[in-house]
């Protein structure tokens, strides 16, 4: 549903979300989106800047779009090779009523909140479970210096 | 309703003393009444096609030119979420839950 997609442009073009710098499909496929993500204020995060590309099936909004991200990031829950994101609301819990924006804004709320029992980075997963935040931070704190700009 | 704003019926109420005392004070010239309405739902979109719950969806509305096709119904759940007939009927074929509260999805009517 193409038209859905103009829909959701239009309404992130009327009201900006706070928790993205910008999200906006390329210039030749209304399907494929990119999208830069802040980091959370009062995390580790806090200051950072992530590229998130966006494919949306054909199918959409029955079917979730996939978001990778482009610029590394260290976190539990996301792949630091492939950039890939386990959050439920794009897999199992995923329903129509989402839209890109809300579901970029869960993926902002689970950097605060990594869930660190289904983890796609083993090491990041290992400093949260075993309590030791303060490397968890710095690791943290670390990539998002090597990796996004200021 | 009609009664209500039926003037003969206004004139009929003032008090028969008046001709004893002359012209009365006040006479009802008009009354008009005004009535509030809502649609009884509780958002006014569609949350799958974010068209609005009384036009067509999206895709009935990218099909036909200007008549509504008259399958292009609106459905309510138990839980009073609408969307259209189309698009709900597309989504439980993925998932038979309500989008908006995740709980399983029981149709309580069809209309418009």
């Amino acid at each position: 549903m193409a038209k859905r997609l103009l829909r959701e442009h239009q309404a992130i073009i009327a009201s900006p979300s706070p928790a993205l710098e910008l999200l906006e499909p390329s210039e030749s496929d209304i399907y494929d989106w990119s999208a830069i993500l802040l980091g959370p204020e009062n995390t580790p995060y806090e200051g950072g800047k992530w590229r998130v590309r966006i494919k949306v099936p054909t199918s959409y909004p029955i079917d979730p779009p996939t978001m990778q991200f482009e610029t590394r990031i260290c976190h539990p829950n996301i792949h630091f090779e492939t950039g890939e994101v386990c959050i439920d609301v794009l897999k199992t819990q995923w329903t129509p009523a989402w839209t890109l924006a809300s579901a970029l804004l869960a993926i902002q709320a689970m950097l605060s909140d990594p869930e660190p029992d289904s983890p796609l980075n083993i090491d990041a997963a290992n400093l949260v479970r075993s309590g030791e935040i303060t490397g968890y931070e710095q690791l943290v704190n670390y990539y998002k210096k090597v990796y996004t700009q200021p | 309703m009609t009664d209500i704003v039926d003037e003969p019926n206004v004139a009929n109420e003032q008090p028969d003393g008046e001709e004893e005392t002359g012209k009365s004070r006040f006479e009802v010239k008009k009354w008009s009444a005004v009535a509030f309405w809502s649609w009884d739902i509780a958002i006014e979109n569609c949350a799958i096609c974010r068209n609005h719950i009384m036009d067509t969806c999206i895709d009935c509305q990218a099909a036909e030119g200007s008549a509504r096709p008259a399958d292009c119904t609106v459905s309510w759940g138990v839980c009073n979420h609408t969307f259209h007939s189309h698009c709900i009927t597309r989504w439980l074929k993925s998932r038979a839950v309500c989008p908006l509260d995740n709980m399983p999805w029981e149709t309580q009517k069809y209309g418009r």
